[in-house]
Formats: C-alpha cells, sequence, structure tokens
C-alpha cells in the first residue's frame, strides 16, 4: 500500500498498418511517495509510451495488452476515460517537452491554470480561483504573477512557459508528476533552474515523479532512483548511486561510455555498435545481444530475467547468472574512476 | 596570416521584425578560423549562432562587417560573383535536421551525387554513383544504403548521408550547425568520433556550432562563446572551459548537468545576475589566444 | 502589449474598404462597356430597332451615353456620391427602388442559407472528428462526398420534380403566393433553394472543420489539457474549437461571394425574385445604371466580410494582433 504505482508486467502496442509494434514489453517497476524515479533510454525505447499508458493518454491505435496497474493501491488497467478524468490532474498529472506546443496558444496563461484549478474544484468562486492561480504561479517562480495573469503564452520566454506548464500541472495537488523531457527543448541555463523547480517542488509538496529523459546529465542531477529502458523493457533499476557508480547491465555500460564527459581527451568516444532493433518483430532472447559484446549465447535464446544485485538494485542481464563468466565491468565509481 | 581559412570581421546582422522592432542577432562579431581546427561556438538559443552560420554560409548578407574566406570578401557582391565556383564548393553546410534537409524521394547514391550533377563536376572515380560510394564508405556506411532512400534509414545513418553529400564536392570548410542535437546519446557518440576522424585524417576544417558544452570540450581545439549577439569569450578550448573569464561563460559551465550524482549534489546551485554578463566593451586578451569582453577601463 | 490607437486602426481600415470600392467601380463600369450590346434595347425595347440615326442619337444623349467614358464615369460617381445612382433602363425607375423590392429575399435566402452552412458544417464537423474513423463519421463523409458532386442545376431540377410535380409538397418557383403568403409561405418558398445551396457547400467546410480538429486533437497542449483532468468533450468545445475558430471564421468570411454566387445560380433555376436573377438580367440587357449597383452592393458586401473576418481573428486569436509585445523573460 506503501507505494503510489505499480506497474506490474505491463505491455502496450501500438497497431500500425506494417503490423503491431511492441513498444512496451513486461515492465514492472514501482514508485515509491515521494521521490523523483527518472526513465533513461533512448529515443522509441517506449519511455514516454510507459508514462501514457499509465495516464491513459494513448492514441487510438495503440492498447494495453497485458500487466495491472495499481494507482494508489486501486487497480486502474480497466479504467475507463471518464474514470479517468476524475484521476488525471488530482492523482497525476503531466509535464511536456516542448511548452510552447503543450500551452494554448490562443488562452491567456491565467485563464489556463485558472482551468486546471476548476476541474476538480467546480464550486470554488472565482475570486478564491484567482488567488489560488496567483499562488500556483508564484509557487513554479513567476514573478510578478498579477502582471503576467492576462499574459498569452507567447508572450512568454521557454522557461517561463515551461514553468507555467508545471503550474498547470500542481494546480490540483497530485501525487505523481510525469515530467517527460521537460528540459530538452530548453537552454542548459534554463534546465538548471527547471530542474531545480522540480527538486524544490518536490521537498514542498512532496509530489512524486518520473522524470524522462536521454540525458545522463539531468539524471543525475534530479533523480534519486533510476530505471534504464531499452527497446521497451526495463534493463535495470536502482538507485542514482547504484546506476552511476556500479552499473551491472551492459547497456548501462555502454550509455554512460559514450558520453563525453567521460572521455580522454584524445581517445575516440565510446560508441555501442549496431542501432536500436525495430519494435515490430522483437528479437527472441535479450534485445541487446547483438550489440553487445559481453554477449553470451543464452543471450540469443532467452530473454535475462530481473537478477538482483542489492536491496534497490536490479538488472536483467545473464552476465549476473552464477553460472556466467565473470566479466570485470568497464567502468564504475563515476567520472574520477 | 596563411593558414587563416576564414576570418570574421566585425559582422554585425540585424532582423527587422515590425516597422519599429528590429532585432540584432548578431553584433560586431570577429573571429578566425584556422586551416584544419574545429572550431566550436556556442551560445543559447537567440544567441545569433545560426545566424553566424547562415552569413557564413551566403545564405544572409550582413548588415556590417566583412567576411573573407580564403582572402575573398563574400559580403561584397562582385567579389562574390568573381569566385562564385570556389565559394559554393568549397564551403558546405550540416544542418540539425538532416530528416528534412534530405529529400525523401531521392536515393542515398542520388543526393550525394547531386551537388556535383549540379556543378558538373567531373567525378574523379569514373562515374557519380561511384563517387558516392566513396563518399559513404568516407563516412561509414556500407554500399547496401546506396539505393536506399531516406525514409529507410535512422537518424544517425541520415546524418551520416547529409556529412557525404556535404564531403563530395571536395570542400575546406564545414560548417555544421547544431549537428548532433537530434540524434540519441550513443549515435551522438558516433557522428561526434566521425568528425574528429575527418579533422584528423582529411585535414578538413570545422565550425561545430552546438549548445552542448561537453561535447564542443571534446571535440573542438577553439571555443568561442556568443551571448545575445556578442562574442564574450574566444580561445583555446582546454583554457576555456577549466578558467572561463567572462560571467556569461561561467554561468553556462556552471549549469551543465554533470553525469556524475556525488558532484551533482555538492555543488552549489548558482544563480547569476544576467545585469552582470557585460556586453559592452572589447575583447581583451588575458592570456595567448584567449580574449574576453571586458568594459575598457577595467583590468 | 502596446495598445493601438482604435481610430487610426479602423479609420485605416475604413479607407482600404473605400479605395477598393473605387477601384471596382472603375473596373466594372469599364468593363461593362467594353461588352458588346445595344443598351438602348433595354430602356426602349424593340422600338430601339426602328428607330432612325437622329432618333438614336436623342435617345444616347438623354441618357448620357454619347460621352466619352471617363465623363460618363466621372458623371455616375458624381451621382453616387448623393446617393443617386440613376434609373434602371429596363425597369424606368430608380435603381435604388428596383433593389431595394429584391434585397431583402435575397438577404434571407444568403443570411439562412449562411447560417445554416456556418453551424451546419461546425456541428458535422464536430460530430465526424468526435467519432473519428467510426461508422457514423464514415457514413457522413461518404455521403458528402456524393452529394457535393452533384451540380446545383440539377440537384433544384430533381428536388423540383420529386417534392413540387411529384409530391406537390412544396412550391417550385418564387419567393411567395402571389396574393397570399405569410411568414409560413414563404418559409415553405424558401425550403427547395435553401436545400440547394446548403448541399452545396455544407460539406466542404464540414470536412475541412473535421481535419482541423483532428489535427488539432493530436497536438500537445490536447495532450496537456487532458492529463489536467479536463474531459475529452470539454477538451474539444473548449480548446480544440477555440483553436479552429479563427481560421473558420475568416474562411467563411471570404467563402460569403462563393454562397451567394451559388444563391445567384439558385434564384435563377428555382425563379426566385432576388438580387441574383437581377443581376443575370442587368448584365444580359446592358442595364448599365442597375449592373453598377449590384456590383458595388456584392463587392461591398466581400470586402466588408474580408475585412470583418480580420478583426474577428484578430480579437480571437491574440497570436495575429499585428505588433510583436515584449518577451517576458526568465530573469525579468
Amino acid at each position: 500500500m506503501s507505494d503510489l504505482l505499480e506497474i506490474k508486467n505491463l505491455s502496450v502496442s501500438f497497431r500500425t498498418p506494417q503490423g503491431e509494434v511492441e513498444a512496451v514489453r513486461d515492465v514492472s517497476f514501482s514508485l515509491h511517495p515521494g521521490e523523483v524515479l527518472a526513465i533513461v533510454g533512448e529515443s522509441g525505447c517506449g519511455k514516454s509510451v510507459l508514462c501514457r499508458s499509465i495516464m491513459k493518454l494513448l492514441p487510438r491505435n495503440a492498447w494495453i495488452k497485458g500487466g495491472t496497474i495499481l494507482a494508489d493501491g486501486t487497480d486502474i488497467t480497466r479504467y475507463s476515460q471518464r474514470d479517468m478524468d476524475r484521476l488525471r490532474g488530482r492523482l497525476f498529472s503531466m509535464v511536456l517537452q516542448d511548452p510552447m506546443a503543450a500551452l494554448n496558444p490562443t488562452m491567456t496563461v491565467g485563464a489556463q491554470i485558472a482551468e486546471a484549478v476548476r476541474i476538480h474544484q467546480p464550486r470554488m468562486d472565482r475570486a478564491a480561483v484567482r488567488r489560488r492561480v496567483l499562488e500556483l504561479m508564484e509557487l513554479v517562480g513567476i514573478d510578478r504573477p498579477e502582471d503576467r495573469y492576462g499574459r498569452y503564452p507567447f508572450d512568454f520566454s521557454g522557461g517561463m512557459r515551461q514553468r507555467s506548464v508545471m503550474a498547470i500541472a500542481l494546480a490540483c495537488g497530485p501525487k505523481v508528476l510525469f515530467a517527460d523531457e521537460p528540459t530538452t527543448a530548453l537552454d542548459v541555463t534554463i534546465q538548471a533552474q527547471i530542474l531545480d523547480l522540480l527538486r524544490d517542488v518536490q521537498a514542498r509538496l512532496g509530489t512524486a515523479s518520473v522524470l524522462v529523459t536521454h540525458d545522463l546529465g539531468v539524471v543525475a542531477r534530479a533523480a534519486d532512483r533510476v530505471a534504464v529502458m531499452y527497446a521497451g523493457r526495463i534493463v535495470e533499476t536502482g538507485t542514482v548511486e547504484d546506476i552511476f557508480y556500479d552499473p551491472r547491465h551492459p547497456y548501462t555500460w555502454g550509455l554512460l561510455r559514450s558520453l563525453p564527459a567521460w572521455a580522454k581527451e584524445d581517445e575516440p568516444l565510446y560508441t555501442i555498435p549496431g542501432m536500436p532493433p525495430s519494435l515490430l518483430h522483437p528479437p527472441k532472447g535479450d534485445a541487446f545481444a547483438c550489440r553487445n559484446e559481453y554477449a553470451l549465447a543464452i543471450d540469443y535464446q532467452e530473454a535475462p530475467p530481473m537478477f538482483q544485485v542489492s536491496e534497490s538494485h536490479f538488472a536483467a542481464t545473464w552476465l549476473l547468472d552464477e553460472r556466467a563468466p565473470k566479466i570485470a565491468p568497464p567502468l564504475g565509481g563515476g567520472l574520477n574512476g | 596570416m596563411d593558414d587563416i581559412l576564414l576570418d570574421v570581421q566585425g559582422v554585425s546582422h540585424c532582423f527587422r521584425l515590425g516597422k519599429n522592432t528590429v532585432l540584432r542577432a548578431l553584433d560586431g562579431v570577429s573571429f578566425q578560423l584556422r586551416r584544419g581546427e574545429i572550431f566550436g561556438l556556442v551560445g543559447e538559443s537567440g544567441s545569433g549562432k545560426s545566424t553566424m552560420a547562415r552569413c557564413i554560409m551566403s545564405i544572409l548578407r550582413p548588415t556590417a562587417g566583412a567576411i573573407r574566406y580564403l582572402g575573398v570578401n563574400i559580403c561584397d557582391p562582385g567579389q562574390f560573383r568573381a569566385h562564385k565556383e570556389l565559394l559554393q564548393t568549397s564551403r558546405q553546410l550540416i544542418f540539425q535536421d538532416s530528416a528534412s534537409s534530405l529529400d525523401p524521394r531521392m536515393t542515398v547514391a542520388d543526393i550525394i551525387a547531386e551537388p556535383m550533377a549540379i556543378h558538373r563536376a567531373r567525378p574523379p572515380r569514373g562515374s557519380l554513383r561511384n563517387e558516392a560510394a566513396f563518399q559513404l564508405k568516407c563516412v561509414g556506411l556500407d554500399q547496401g544504403c546506396l539505393d536506399r532512400r531516406p525514409g529507410e534509414l535512422s537518424g544517425g545513418q541520415r546524418q551520416r548521408v547529409a556529412i557525404a553529400r556535404a564531403l563530395s564536392m571536395g570542400p575546406e570548410l564545414l560548417v555544421a550547425d547544431e549537428p548532433i542535437a537530434s540524434l540519441d546519446v550513443s549515435i551522438q557518440a558516433q557522428i561526434i568520433n566521425l568528425f574528429r576522424h575527418l579533422q584528423e585524417e582529411h585535414g578538413f576544417t570545422f565550425l561545430f556550432i552546438a549548445h552542448d558544452l561537453a561535447v564542443v570540450r571534446y571535440l573542438c581545439s577553439r571555443v568561442g562563446v556568443l551571448y545575445q549577439g556578442k562574442l564574450v569569450e574566444v580561445g583555446p578550448a582546454k583554457e576555456v572551459f577549466a578558467d572561463p573569464r567572462h560571467p556569461y561563460t561561467r554561468a553556462l559551465l556552471s549549469a551543465i548537468p554533470i553525469p556524475d550524482p556525488r558532484r551533482e549534489r555538492e555543488r552549489v546551485p548558482q544563480s547569476f545576475d544576467p545585469a552582470q554578463f557585460c556586453r559592452e566593451g572589447r575583447l581583451r586578451e588575458v592570456s595567448p589566444g584567449h580574449w574576453v569582453l571586458e568594459k575598457e577601463g577595467e583590468s | 502589449m502596446r495598445q493601438k490607437n482604435p481610430f487610426l486602426y479602423y479609420g485605416g481600415k475604413l479607407v482600404g474598404f473605400a479605395v477598393s470600392l473605387f477601384l471596382l467601380s472603375l473596373a466594372v463600369f469599364y468593363v461593362a462597356r467594353l461588352a458588346p450590346g445595344d443598351p438602348l434595347v433595354s430602356y426602349y425595347g424593340d422600338r430601339a430597332e426602328k428607330m432612325t440615326v437622329q432618333e438614336r442619337t436623342r435617345a444616347e444623349e438623354r441618357l448620357g451615353l454619347d460621352q466619352p467614358i471617363h465623363v460618363q464615369y466621372v458623371r455616375w460617381l458624381e451621382g453616387a456620391v448623393r446617393g443617386e445612382f440613376g434609373i434602371s433602363y429596363k425597369y424606368k425607375t430608380d435603381v435604388i427602388e428596383v433593389i431595394a423590392a429584391r434585397l431583402p429575399n435575397t438577404l434571407l435566402l444568403g443570411g439562412i442559407g449562411f447560417a445554416v452552412i456556418f453551424a451546419g458544417a461546425l456541428a458535422l464537423g464536430a460530430i465526424c472528428a468526435w467519432n473519428e474513423e467510426k461508422w457514423l463519421d464514415r457514413i457522413i463523409c461518404k455521403a458528402g462526398t456524393v452529394v457535393s458532386c452533384i451540380p446545383e442545376f440539377w440537384l433544384s431540377l430533381v428536388l423540383i420534380l420529386v417534392f413540387a410535380v411529384q409530391l406537390r409538397w412544396l412550391p417550385s418557383s418564387g419567393a411567395y403566393t402571389i396574393g397570399g403568403g405569410g411568414i409560413g409561405d414563404r418559409a415553405v418558398h424558401l425550403v427547395l433553394p435553401l436545400v440547394v445551396t446548403a448541399a452545396g457547400h455544407l460539406w466542404y467546410y464540414a470536412y475541412m472543420i473535421r481535419n482541423r480538429l483532428l489535427e488539432e486533437l493530436r497536438s500537445d497542449y490536447v495532450l496537456l489539457a487532458k492529463s489536467k483532468g479536463l474531459s475529452r468533450r470539454a477538451v474539444l468545445v473548449r480548446h480544440c474549437l477555440r483553436g479552429i475558430m479563427p481560421s473558420y471564421l475568416s474562411l467563411m468570411a471570404i467563402s460569403v461571394p462563393h454562397i451567394l454566387g451559388g444563391t445567384y445560380i439558385v434564384e435563377t433555376v428555382f425563379s426566385y425574385p432576388g438580387i441574383g436573377t437581377l443581376s443575370y438580367e442587368s448584365a444580359r440587357y446592358q442595364d448599365y445604371n442597375l449592373l453598377m449597383i449590384l456590383c458595388i452592393i456584392s463587392g461591398g458586401t466581400v470586402i466588408l466580410c474580408n475585412i470583418l473576418a480580420q478583426i474577428v481573428s484578430e480579437r480571437i486569436d491574440p497570436r495575429m494582433r499585428a505588433d510583436t509585445p515584449p518577451e517576458v523573460t526568465d530573469h525579468g
């Protein structure tokens, strides 16, 4: 009962003219109250689909193939859109990548936040709504909220827009915030501010967040726990320390090693050979096997289960099986190691 | 000096937005590109870095200043016409979004050979197709891609094709405008390695425009920092990153998240007042080759 | 945001309107006189053909047709500014009176027709978008394609045949029964012309609404609106319809002449005594004065609608307002 979200064996597929695309395959994870869980992976690994399937905001050609979603202890897997309307905004809400596209260009920012406030408190009177909106704008660091209440999104800079989206997302005090690449479209200096805001909101309101990103720097800055996704599966999960200082999955190794920040100056950057597989017909066995220099014969036959490394740390690689050859990890211990 | 390939002198560019609004995208920017180096131009959105690339490629004409490429002032229409052939073939641009810069109806072979066909260049390797195959090999793709179309390629492969097309005319200067921003981490690394390989082995000169400072630090020999159309700091990459002098450079560097949680947490979040980011004054040399924009009279 | 001076703003638009009208009248005036035909025929009827040369000259003098074109135009313009548009050659009365008798009929048909198309397209488009790719959407889209392919005059004839001749439910022509007539009578006469007017245009706009709505429904702001707990219907009505309104309104305003042109054909087929039939006659019989004022009225309506569309979309969509406002910065 303590977990806000508990996802068990969730699979999500898309119907396309070419056939069924298995975007999320047998994913399980949980979100504890008040933590930031980062979901890391490359584009197309299913990290955004995972979030949207939990909020039931998938496009029409997608469906949940199997598994259960427990939100605050209730099974919402079979919930209708109408049931979801009552949960969205109150139990969970979302921040998107491009704040300009996420705001309605024809409504003032104040009106859009007010709308979010009013959805779950329809009886609130005008003055109270306005007070609440101003309070929210202050919370997300929009100064002089009185002046900005009546402005349109295009009057705002990128960072201010993303703050407005945050205000909308936080309007009804959700317990879970899904942040889907919230800083990718922003400049680095603004990115830092938004990440700090995310952590600040966390500390003040106790909101738990799922932070979807491809940027490991962002993960290091903002996350408590990390789930690494590859080809629709979670391949490794653990605390940030587990993932950055003691990674166990070869894909996590590859991701970390290919960062320029880790590179020695005159050596070429490490690259993961090959490309991610198509999820139209996912390969048998471990999807990463053909790019994995440590691949074992069994990787091509059977998908590895989740092996437990420590109390908080799990990884899906046959290398952790007791019969596997012992391999010294190519990295560990952070930037200096 | 002989080894200066591109000399940008006091270039300004203004966009007219309305009757009374003028946007100064570039404001008196000067820097030089030496033959065979990778020069990084960093800045945030709106700093004018893409405008700079477009001025250098003669897509935009600067409102003031001069750009000399191999001694030819490309801002002067007369000189430009006189050296049109040279200018159009030896400078090439690589875009951020390779998906939209490649014609989806053409095959890879046609895309790579198109610049040669346009300039009616005699292919040194017999046929245009051989030429395309050669360039493809250069950027690390196999021959099987020749007859595919951009839609069938991944993002990283498309960017390689775009690079191969740029290489096909045997250019000297490659201007890469955010060439890796839309790629995934593991693919980014491949393209960065390719750039490095092209510079080291084939001696191409790059103007590498990016907002990702970690990549610039790794790849570039020298770096210039643009802030609201002004070049605020320029110098050897190592030095600028180790010892940033301009407050804006410092703010920028401190904002990059480091992929190391402990270090990241130890860092004190810094807040900067943009009022401190001086945009006035002139560049002063603080150490050999390292210039910082400072107010006159201050030391 | 910098506020524009409303007097200057609307004044400018008004000046533009006047200039456009002036240019229009000039063009129509010259082009009408280039067309072959004898204006005297419409005034004197058959008598014109039997006239002697002297009689003709005198007649032309009387109507002012002997002067060079530009003098004629200046004279017409002088009159027009005073509100005198001359007499109709055919009806031998002031053109204003001729039109005054017909205009309400056309306004009724065109106005109701426009309203039906406007609201109908919006409703149909929204229904289709709501039921995207379900049977209702498919049926409406298919039906629309078929109906909009039928030429208006043919549809009119079929409808007349079925409802007026065979079933005798509805009258086949006219705007009211001669001698009788109340509101009910007029309404009955309007049904068939309205159906034809609407059927020709409705589908095109409905289809456009559907596609624009679907486009909006896939955008990020809809995702955010849903994620804050707004129901799908509220998103469609409050966000998407609002989003497409500016472009829809300007499109509809621009389409006024289109729909107007449609009613002209419909009027002719149904012998409906409106401006349409009158325009046709005036052009055919070189009834210059009548033609001029009809063109001015039609053209004025079109230009006015365009200006209106612009004003309306600027009111609804803040991005359309011309000035770029100062940006609210992060460091602000």
